[in-house]
């Protein structure tokens, strides 16, 4: 399995110097396949379109749970907004979270335009440095942007990549206002 | 033979939201895969290691306290027990060249960017199964061949032990 190689013909001199070199070992890993099925086993495996279709019919399923769930935590986000603003640790990060989740999963949902505003607001949060979050502008702005897109599911795509560009300028503008007013600090 | 397989593995996911588990779990069991396990961050997947031995791990980036980069690897440093090579797809909503380049960095097998979908899943499932990399095992790293293409080399050969022919 383990498999110590000899120095290169084509390294020239490098290959042969004295100077010792970091071990390298390369490990051959056997297919689990392979090693499962024994016998049974036959090469490559590929996608089966029916195996791929129960997957996406179990998401299909899991949608309209899933949509309550993100109507709720997007009432979440609109209380937390504000406390948010103000600084209140707690809620800044129950406010990330949920802002996490839905990056990570309405797009999977059919919630395409949530997930990448969620998606725009998680970046600025992990972004700003010191959890400055200025005037919270950015954020209330990000979280009326995903109310509105779950309220609207069927806005003109042109109409969310130019709220998404806009929501791009203010974080850039808000960047740049604090780097003017603080040495190197940056929310951009 | 798909589902032969998928009726032979422990999976285990690992990721603080409980949706996304859950997602990932009923997702496995449509593919039939014989056993989910669950942990909410890298510590507690790391305590259920102790007693199981899955086939794949499937683990979340960003995650309190231990995230799954920490988690990966702590995974990679175990020598001695085929648990150090098991192959990890790590999910992630950070699709950044930096974010991806860490993860290849650590010894992750696979990258799953969110929002996942039953096709992206699937087919890196496949490739862990069934076409892994070489394991490679050097000062500074341990995981999967970081060298996706078999392509001659034509640059100075940093590793010096290697055989080109």
């Amino acid at each position: 399995m383990v498999e110590r190689r000899s120095p290169s013909r084509l390294a020239g001199s490098e290959g042969i110097s004295d100077t010792p070199r970091p071990e390298v070992r390369f490990i051959r890993v056997p297919s689990i396949a392979e090693r499962k099925l024994g016998t049974d086993y036959v090469a490559p495996m590929r996608l089966d379109p029916r195996v791929l279709e129960q997957m996406q019919s179990t998401i299909r399923d899991l949608e309209a749970k899933y949509a309550d769930a993100l109507k709720s935590q997007v009432a979440m986000l609109q209380v937390l907004v504000e406390p948010a603003r103000k600084g209140d640790a707690d809620a800044r990060e129950r406010l990330y979270a949920l802002s996490h989740d839905m990056r990570g999963l309405a797009g999977t949902f059919g919630h395409a335009i949530v997930g990448q505003f969620a998606d725009s607001l998680c970046r600025y949060i992990e972004k700003a440095k010191d959890g400055d979050w200025g005037d919270g502008t950015v954020v209330s702005f990000h979280v009326d942007a995903i109310r509105d897109a779950l309220e609207n599911p069927g806005t003109d795509p042109a109409i969310t990549m130019e709220t998404l560009n806009a929501l791009d300028r203010l974080i850039g503008a808000s960047g740049k206002k604090h780097n003017a007013g603080g040495a190197g600090r940056s929310t951009g | 033979m798909s589902a032969a397989l998928f009726g032979k593995l422990t999976i285990l996911v690992v990721d603080d939201s409980a949706y996304m588990r859950h997602l990932l779990m009923t997702l496995l069991q449509a593919l039939g895969v014989k056993e989910v396990l669950l942990a909410i961050d890298g510590d507690e997947a790391w305590d259920l290691l102790q007693s199981k031995e899955p086939d794949i791990i499937i683990t979340d980036a960003a995650m309190m306290p231990v995230d799954g980069f920490s988690f990966a690897s702590r995974l990679r440093s175990i020598r001695g027990r085929a648990l150090g090579m098991v192959p990890i797809i790590m999910v992630s909503g950070h699709t950044d060249i930096a974010s991806v380049e860490r993860a290849r960095d650590i010894g992750i097998s696979e990258f799953l960017s969110k929002p996942i979908s039953a096709r992206g899943l699937y087919e890196r499932l496949i490739q862990v199964l069934d076409r892994p990399r070489q394991f490679v095992e050097t000062p500074t790293y341990r995981g999967p061949d970081r060298r996706r293409r078999d392509r001659p080399f034509e640059g100075e050969d940093r590793r010096g032990a290697v055989a080109l022919i």
